[in-house]
């Protein structure tokens, strides 16, 4: 019991991850139609900016957090400035932007390998990884400090899109971007916004989880393809559907490596079936849009 | 297009590569395999809109499948060659009717994960795959020895080559390739005039997927190794570079868009290394941002403009 | 009436929700016969329109073309029966020319399989010739003779509304649905697209108008149908229903819609 209950909260750490990214999507997708793949590579960007800020700086973790995100925040914005904006502006067809985008996670990981070379570099816990215990539940401080971040994130963003008015302009563009328009809605700041968040994130969520994994240059793309499975699991249209997803994936993974007779490689498989049983038989996910009409 | 242009090019094709040495023929011969899946893949996402990253892990079930089955099981190659093309066919089938109705990203999405899949079935295959390593013990029987290494196998892949070239442009030019169009433009309209959209995406992408499992046969024996990381996603991303580089539903597009992609890492590796993708991608976004119809829409502004008239 | 009629339809419903949007319609439709649905709106024409051209399903109903019960069939295979539409709000294929834009309606002339396709056997390219020079005549017909191979991204409003319609022909219709055809078009332009529906009928070419234009449709149409709240309320002649009682009271905001489309003409149209 106690294994699984450490097991329970070494995946919620995981799926708290997938969910950020899920996050990272959700953001940019909901107000501006554009699926980014690009995120994966942010996270990534986001790893190796606790790289320099952590290991070679040195700085003390929060300030070195801060540093991070605040160059996310900026990696986002220019992102949509030099890859969505031109596109967007002179109507070309949806799919641009995300080739575009799918151009720019070339040039992101392309552009870390160069930076840092093939080899992985580890960085440090905030809070080491010594275990830690909760009442009934263990796992290593670490994975309880994502979780935490991760529900503060979480909350923020409800709390951005239930309580504040710049969620409900959010919510307006995604809902009709030209009656949005009409009603003096700057389109062009909501989507800079949209990006510069999901890039914060994203990063975010890199930052937290190469302690773990390290950072290395290949991160992005499996990140990005476990945070999209968890976008379309959880449900595309609400942010809680995100963390759901993330979690239900990282439980179906860890379950299935546990204590599933399969070899260890077989079990990574366990989030793409998922991700293909969804896609096919459930593609609006399991928690139904908010205010669906 | 007139058929001897097609014998004048399988001969002309060949050709060359009775003139190339060990080396150089290597190069030549897996240039023609990416122009061969550029052109199916310009298909189907430039001409039928399909957004699949599912054609490398054809290429590779084509050559896993015919390998597997003419070596581990033992088959003759005359048998295990139009079974690992039916397999290819099967599974192409099996891929395409339920993502029929996947839209756009969705699709996208599910052909990613079927990739990774592919890759994780075959890290995972033991002894049957190879496991990570792959398979490479293998050689042509002693019989079909005068193919492999030689310009005879360099002839081999012109002639699929220009198979794949000359079925997809006879399809384009018909009612099937409108059809593919029509779809990928606008599919409530398609379906009003008739065109029965899903059997048309699925065709497209079997048929395609099925021309990717060939070459990918062919591509078996070019090296006498198959491995995963040949088949990964990575590759997939290239080759739709290549096509959007290109000229995305142009067949000139594809040829334009591989060649250039396929000897742009030899010619800058001196300056970069092997970090082409970078240029790559920089490459892709230069173009959507700039020209969205590619190299061969470069090339068609600059015509007109010399021919002195003005667009139709 | 001796000949049946092309198209039936009978007790034809459709519900959304607990909101009845057609209910019990009847009527009848026969070759060369130009038939307008009108109605104020939110009156049905519209889903009237999408239950006939297959968009989705009915509640209730049978619908006959030429005997054959068509109701619920998928698009692509009311087409195949020889009954072909026109969009509103025009949808051309932009990535083909005007002229392949017309190829694209004739697909289900094409008999020839992928097979013959792939060998350019002498019948799939006598097919291909057939049918391109079909195409070439429908793009003169309808006054788009020289933008033949133009994109459709170059085209005009109005240009764009003759492709929707050459489109529509050439899968060879015996019924013809038009969605609006005037909508959007300047008064020249609506001249010339009665002149070619008018043409249309003229070829023994059954069609269905939908339209809120009266001036356009009165002198146009042979016989007219009105629906009210989903029901239809009057159908006859279009003479007679300027001065139907239910059509005058439907229509109670604009009374002066029917006045001022009996007066533009005079009664000297007589439906061609």
């Amino acid at each position: 019991m106690q294994d699984f209950l450490e097991l329970i909260v070494s995946a919620a750490a995981s799926g708290c991850i997938y969910g950020l990214i899920a996050l990272a999507y959700l953001l940019i997708i909901r107000p501006t139609g554009i699926i980014n793949f690009a995120v994966g590579e942010w996270a990534a960007v986001g790893a190796f900016g606790g790289v320099v800020a952590l290991s070679t700086a040195k700085l003390p973790y929060a300030v070195g957090m801060a540093a991070v995100l605040a160059a996310m925040f900026a990696v986002g914005w220019a992102t949509e400035r030099i890859a969505v904006r031109p596109l967007v502006e002179r109507g070309a067809p949806v799919l641009s932007p995300i080739l575009a985008l799918l151009g720019m996670l070339v040039v992101f990981r392309e552009s870390i390998s160069i930076g840092f070379g093939p080899d992985p570099f580890p960085v440090p816990y905030p809070l080491g990884f010594e275990r830690f215990e909760i009442g009934p539940l263990a796992g290593s401080r670490h994975a309880f400090f994502i979780i935490a971040a991760t529900a503060a994130v979480f909350g923020a963003a409800w709390w951005f899109f239930e309580r504040t008015l710049w969620g409900r302009i959010f919510e307006a563009v995604a809902i009709d971007r030209r009656a949005a328009a009409l009603m003096g809605i700057n389109l062009r700041r909501v989507a800079v916004l949209a990006f510069a968040a999901g890039a914060t994130i994203a990063g975010l969520a890199g930052l937290l989880v190469s302690p773990n994994i390290s950072a290395h240059f290949l991160m992005g793309l499996p990140l990005a393809v476990q945070g999209f499975s968890a976008l379309v699991i959880g449900g595309v249209g609400r942010v809680e559907g995100a963390l759901l997803g993330g979690l239900l994936i990282a439980l179906a993974e860890s379950l299935t490596v546990r204590y599933a007779p399969v070899p260890p490689g077989l079990a990574f498989g366990v989030p793409l079936v998922l991700l293909i049983l969804f896609l096919l038989f459930r593609p609006t996910g399991l928690l139904k849009p908010r205010g669906a009409h | 297009m007139a058929w001897w242009r097609w014998i004048a090019a399988f001969v002309l094709l060949s050709a060359v590569g009775f003139f190339l040495g060990g080396y150089t023929s290597d190069v030549y011969r897996k240039l023609l395999l990416w122009v061969t899946l550029a052109l199916g893949f310009n298909f189907l996402f430039g001409i039928a809109g399909q957004i699949a990253f599912s054609h490398f892990a054809f290429y590779g079930i084509g050559a896993y499948s015919v390998v597997i089955l003419a070596f581990h099981f033992g088959l003759p190659l005359p048998l295990a060659i139009p079974l690992a093309a039916a397999l290819c066919a099967v599974l192409a089938l099996a891929v395409a009717i339920p993502s029929n109705r996947l839209e756009g990203f969705y699709l996208a999405l599910a052909t990613i994960a079927f990739s990774q899949l592919f890759i994780i079935v075959l890290n995972e295959g033991g002894d049957v795959t190879g496991g990570t390593g792959g398979l490479a013990s293998y050689r042509l029987p002693p019989a079909y020895d005068v193919l492999p290494g030689g310009p005879w196998f360099t002839m081999l892949i012109v002639f699929v080559m220009l198979a794949t070239f000359a079925v997809l442009w006879r399809l384009d030019r018909s009612w099937f390739g409108r059809a593919c169009r029509a779809v990928r433009d606008n599919p409530e309209a398609a379906a009003a005039m008739g065109v029965d959209v899903a059997r048309t995406k699925v065709l497209a992408f079997t048929l395609t997927s099925t021309f990717a499992g060939v070459a990918g046969m062919a591509y078996a024996f070019v090296d006498n190794t198959v491995n995963p990381p040949t088949f990964s996603i990575e590759n997939s991303f290239l080759l739709l570079f290549m096509i959007v580089i290109g000229g995305a539903g142009r067949f000139a597009g594809a040829i334009v868009g591989a060649v250039l992609l396929y000897f742009l890492p030899l010619w800058l590796s001196p300056v970069i290394g092997h970090h082409h993708a970078l240029v790559f991608g920089l490459l892709v976004v230069v173009v959507i941002v700039l020209q969205p119809r590619g190299l061969i829409g470069v090339y068609d502004a600059l015509a007109r403009r010399w021919r002195g008239r003005r667009p139709a | 009436m001796s000949r049946g009629a092309l198209l039936e339809v009978r007790g034809l419903t459709k519900r959304f929700g607990g909101l009845a949007a057609v209910s019990g319609l009847d009527f009848d439709l026969y070759e060369g016969e130009i038939l307008g649905l009108i109605g104020p709106n939110g009156a049905g024409k519209t889903t009237t329109f999408n239950l006939v051209a297959g968009a989705y399903p009915a509640t209730a109903g049978r619908v006959s073309f030429a005997g054959e019960p068509v109701l619920g069939l998928p698009p692509h295979a009311i087409a195949g029966r020889g009954i072909m539409r026109t969009f509103q709000h025009n949808r051309p294929f932009a990535g083909l020319s005007v002229l392949e834009n017309v190829l694209v309606g004739a697909h289900t002339q094409f008999a020839s399989g992928l097979w013959s396709l792939v060998a350019w056997t002498p019948g799939a390219r006598a097919e291909e010739d057939a049918r391109r020079r079909r195409a070439e005549a429908l793009v003169e017909f309808v006054g788009l003779g020289e933008r033949r191979d133009a994109e459709v991204g170059t085209l005009s409003f109005g240009q764009g509304r003759l492709l929707e319609i050459a489109r529509a022909l050439a899968g060879e219709p015996r019924l013809m649905l038009f969605d609006e055809p005037a909508a959007g078009l300047a008064p020249a332009e609506t001249v010339r697209l009665a002149e070619i529906i008018r043409g249309i009928a003229a070829r023994g070419i059954a069609v269905l108008l939908i339209e809120h234009d009266m001036r356009f449709l009165l002198p146009l149409a042979h016989r007219v149908a009105v629906l009210n709240f989903g029901v239809k309320i009057a159908d006859g002649a279009p003479d007679d229903i300027r001065m139907h009682p239910a059509v005058v009271d439907a229509y109670l905001g604009d009374p002066g819609a029917l006045v001022g489309a009996a007066r533009r003409d005079g009664g000297a149209h007589a439906p061609a």
